[in-house]
């Protein structure tokens, strides 16, 4: 295997890497700012210098040049080179700021450049705390500066779009963000403006930074020059938490991480999976977070008398067993949901199988040609194939508005799906009907239900979601709902060394903490009230449950989710995602 | 020097009246060896590149790299096409050499273009004019359609099968672009930014298809070179270093001017004999030799240095683009290297950080000591800073802006000296 030496050091490397990569991959940390792993390299920071020789063959044996000691003649390129522009190659020598004063004198050098013509103030930056500038002049940068001179200024607080807000003086000229908009989302609106160190990034005159990506820039720039209008000023990043997750607005379901402080979710930013997302997700599913804490249902609902009054956890359990035991099993309808995980769903069939009721129905919400082929597919529910390799009823708008208006149909158990808000249904249809609606947010459906189940948001709960390419994948709990804390609740946030916090820790919060629980809990604990409990103790259960039966399922853990980022359920990725 | 220089006749621009005619340039043998290359069996393109290599034509853009070796990087033609981007940019300070081409003899570069074009099965030729020269421009696009009008341009030129166009383009009033790469870049409609070696124009150039960027003056010599044959060529001038140059001379001198003479002159005859002394008779104190970005020379240090690559190296400095800028002893040498910083600092794209802060830096202290603010430790200070810019950037313009710094104050110290304060600390 071909050999390469950093630092003296012999490490073995496959193909020909990029040699910052390499570095990176090895666990050497070294720094640099416009490389990307995932654009193109345009060498233009001057960060990543390092010293680079390679040995010298011997045309005429074929074999490596020695010295009058039999080492290797190692041929050094005469200038520092920058180590993103450099392939690995079969011999090579490296030597890094380890072990070259002349390396660790290119960085400090840069460092002072950079910072010449960069506003020093961390303070009231946005970006400080997750700043590869302010993080990188602690390692490598010099002590002080020799600049005695005014700083040039350019224009700050530019809007370059409706999400995307510029600081020029800040900026450091990457380009990453320029490269995104030409290799990424391939909408070329953002370039370099002027010329030399009065240079910035700005759109073509009149035109504005409206890239359904644009936040992805944000991501990804080194400093605090690029920010989100909506986030800008909101937290800083050590008070938030961060928990790995998945977008549910789509049905690519992009991962995430979801950024919490006192149980409110502050952004969600794209997490890497090369074998869904990349390093990206499209803006509107960072928008999200507003559904997570606005307009949420806290506490059961039910309707006494026309008037909808809270209820307690008891009574709503008891009010749900008596709408489903009052009438025969052929006079309840029940309605999955492509919203709702996999467990949820699963949990809801298999009650009301119990009782004899036939599967769940539900209808995709697909709009035919929003898709972009990207990341934003025609699906907008997160869990459509899931639904299906469940077996759950697939029916178009017209059919299920057709079965739930059926006269025989008294008594409607819905899992979160806003079918009056989707017009498949309307309160004309649901009239004269019990309904029992399964939802986290309040909305046109919620308002007609005569039992609302407040239940967990994506940012709270375990749960797995089936993406359209039958990529099976998991979140994990981010915020708090009132009855779990972060200590006993072991699928809780892995987001901050001290993540498990005690009562007394400051900055663990009880505040905005919702009155809900998972649906498949609720399910559990109805079932047991009616002496028949299924022991779902977590969510773990209840997918080891549906794993053991369901055959689609078999063999896929939680853990293989988390190791092999999402599990490619076979067959599934077959299984077309129409609007039949 | 092979050739007495009194009597040299002009070569790229012979003292003939309106050559820049396409019919006095034919009646005076032009396009004639053109034709010749293209119709005879004797020549072949690898027989041309072959004869340009031995003629030793080393580029008159700066570098000095021999054009024919350049032009035998191409790799072999695939069916695709491949450019030619011919550099007009001419943007250093001191240099104003290919604007006499374009208005004098446009013809025998426009000729040049066609057999190096022949040797390397190019598609076309890309002009590129500085944005400023607009009248040149102009002249410059009436030779181009005379050529095309007659045949040496376009589809199948002297009937010989050869399809060649010639595009002329203007620059927009960047430097930069006449760095190679990104000229190349402002040519596909882009920003000029350099682009980062390897790959080199010869693999990935204009289009990612292969590409030769030239001087304009380097692709007049051609012809000559086809006409009179290498040895001919080689016997002019400096050995290593041969062929007629324009040499661009400004500053204190009383007649400064574009002169063609051989490589290899004296420094003090260009300046004593050619250009008729120094004004009011006073001393030489610098000469930069080859446009702005080269060391200046001492005055008093001309002694038998000659305008060739290796005499100027040896003297400390580089031939460049023969744009020589003679300043006599009253120059003060702190405001010329503020006045070429500022050049510099203006001029840079500002891809690289070393060169887009770096520049900022060198002028701001400059200025600093222009306007008797200065310190000890600021020459200090600016000597390090060329230490941090050069050779750390993806193109040359970062030494060409730190190299005058590192030469004027190292070469000129005592009027730096003379500016300053006396530190109180030295710096570190």
């Amino acid at each position: 295997m071909p050999e390469i030496f950093i630092d003296d050091k012999r490490y073995e490397f496959e193909g020909s890497p990029v040699l910052l990569q390499f570095l990176l991959d090895v666990g050497l940390d070294h720094p640099f700012f416009c490389y990307h792993p995932s654009l193109s390299i345009p060498a233009n920071c001057r960060q990543c210098y390092v010293e680079v020789g390679t040995p010298v063959p011997n045309r005429e044996t074929g074999d490596y040049e020695l010295d009058e000691n039999g080492e290797r003649v190692i041929r050094f390129f005469p200038k520092l080179m920058p180590a993103c522009k450099m392939e690995a190659s079969d011999g090579m020598v490296v030597k890094t700021h380890r072990s070259s004063e002349l390396v660790k004198r290119g960085h400090k050098d840069v460092l002072e450049f950079i910072l010449m013509n960069h506003p020093l103030d961390c303070p009231i930056c946005d970006q400080a705390g997750e700043c590869p500038l302010q993080i990188q002049t602690y390692k490598y940068g010099p002590e002080g500066s020799r600049f005695e001179h005014k700083k040039v200024h350019k224009p700050k607080r530019i809007k370059l779009g409706p999400r995307v807000i510029l600081d020029a003086e800040r900026c450091i000229n990457c380009t990453r963000c320029v490269r995104f908009t030409e290799e990424i989302s391939q909408t070329h609106q953002l370039a370099i403006i002027s010329r030399g160190d009065k240079n910035y990034p700005a759109t073509a005159p009149g035109r504005e930074f409206d890239d359904p990506y644009s936040l992805n820039t944000v991501d990804i720039c080194p400093v605090g020059a690029l920010t989100s209008s909506d986030f800008r000023f909101k937290a800083r990043v050590w008070e938030m938490n961060q928990t790995p997750s998945i977008d549910v607005t789509n049905g690519k379901g992009a991962n995430i991480d979801i950024w919490t402080r006192d149980n409110l979710v502050m952004r969600i930013t794209p997490r890497f999976n090369p074998n869904v997302n990349d390093y990206w997700m499209p803006d509107f599913g960072r928008d999200d977070y507003r559904r997570m804490n606005e307009n949420r249902i806290s506490r059961p609902e039910v309707k006494v008398d026309d008037t909808r009054i809270k209820s307690s956890w008891h009574n709503a359990v008891l009010t749900f067993n008596e709408y489903l035991s009052g009438v025969n099993n052929k006079e309840i309808l029940g309605i999955g949901s492509a919203f709702s995980s996999v467990e949820d769903n699963y949990a809801l069939n298999k009650l009301l199988n119990r009782i004899g009721v036939s599967e769940l129905v539900f209808t995709p919400n697909i709009e035919e040609g929003s898709g972009d082929g990207f990341l934003i597919s025609d699906d907008k529910y997160p869990n459509t194939n899931g639904c299906r390799l469940l077996g759950l009823k697939e029916m178009n708008p017209a059919g299920l508005n057709k079965a739930i208006s059926a006269a025989s149909v008294k008594v409607v158990v819905m899992m979160e799906d806003d079918l009056v808000g989707r017009s498949v249904v309307t309160a004309e249809d649901l009239k004269d009907k019990k309904v029992i609606y399964f939802g986290s947010n309040n909305n046109e459906t919620s308002k007609l239900a005569d039992l609302v189940v407040p239940i967990t948001c994506s940012a709270e709960h375990t749960a797995s979601y089936v993406n359209v390419d039958g990529r099976i994948q998991r979140t994990i709990p981010a915020k708090e709902t009132l009855y779990t804390n972060r200590k006993l609740n072991l699928e809780m946030s892995v987001g901050r060394l001290d993540r498990y916090a005690t009562k007394y820790d400051n900055w663990s919060s009880d505040d905005n903490r919702i009155d809900c629980v998972p649906a498949w809990e609720f399910i559990e604990n109805a079932a047991e009230q009616s002496g028949q409990p299924f022991n779902f103790a977590d969510a773990r259960d209840v997918f080891e449950d549906l794993s053991k039966s369901i055959d689609a399922f078999s063999g896929i853990t939680y853990e293989r989710m988390d190791d092999e980022l999402g599990v490619v359920i076979a067959g599934s990725e077959k299984q077309k995602v129409t609007s039949a | 020097m092979s050739t007495d220089w009194k009597s040299f006749q002009p070569l790229l621009i012979p003292k003939i009246p309106n050559l820049h005619k396409i019919d006095v340039y034919e009646k005076n043998g032009g396009y004639k060896t053109l034709k010749d290359i293209l119709t005879s069996k004797d020549h072949t393109p690898e027989s041309v590149t072959n004869t340009v290599k031995a003629a030793n034509l080393r580029g008159r853009g700066g570098a000095g790299f021999n054009a024919g070796l350049k032009w035998s990087f191409m790799p072999k033609p695939d069916g695709g096409p491949r450019y030619i981007a011919a550099n007009g940019d001419e943007s250093e300070p001191g240099t104003f050499k290919d604007r006499q081409i374009f208005e004098y003899n446009p013809h025998q570069f426009i000729e040049g273009s066609i057999i190096a074009g022949y040797a390397m099965d190019i598609t076309a030729v890309y002009v590129y004019i500085r944005g400023e020269y607009r009248s040149w421009i102009n002249m410059f696009q009436k030779a181009v359609d005379d050529a095309y009008a007659k045949g040496y341009l376009g589809k199948n030129i002297c009937n010989s099968g050869f399809d060649l166009d010639m595009y002329v383009h203007s620059g927009a009033g960047a430097y930069i672009c006449g760095e190679e790469s990104s000229l190349m870049e402002s040519l596909e409609g882009k920003r000029g930014y350099p682009r980062v070696k390897p790959p080199f124009p010869a693999q990935k150039g204009l289009w990612g298809r292969p590409t030769t960027i030239n001087n304009i003056e380097t692709l007049a010599n051609v012809p000559l070179i086809m006409k009179n044959g290498s040895e001919w060529y080689t016997s002019i001038g400096a050995k290593t270093h041969p062929g007629p140059v324009l040499y661009g001379i400004s500053g204190h001198v009383n007649k400064p001017g574009v002169y063609e003479y051989p490589t290899g002159m004296l420094i003090s005859d260009l300046i004593n004999e050619v250009c008729g002394g120094m004004r009011g008779g006073k001393k030489v104190k610098a000469v930069i030799p080859g446009g702005s970005s080269t060391p200046p020379l001492r005055g008093d240090q001309l002694d038998g240095v000659r305008m060739d690559a290796d005499s100027l190296r040896e003297a400390g400095s580089m031939m460049g683009t023969a744009g020589m800028v003679i300043m006599d002893e009253d120059t003060d040498m702190v405001d010329v290297l503020w006045r070429i910083s500022h050049f510099y600092h203006h001029e840079s794209c500002g891809q690289c950080t070393p060169c887009r802060d770096g520049t900022g830096f060198l002028e701001k202290t400059l200025i600093k000591i222009k306007n008797g603010e200065g310190e000890t430790r600021d020459l200090d200070l600016l000597l390090d800073l060329c230490t941090q810019i050069e050779g750390r950037t993806i193109c040359a313009l970062a030494d060409a802006a730190a190299w005058p710094v590192r030469y004027t104050i190292t070469r000129f110290r005592e009027d730096f000296e003379k500016r300053v304060k006396k530190s109180a600390f030295a710096l570190a």
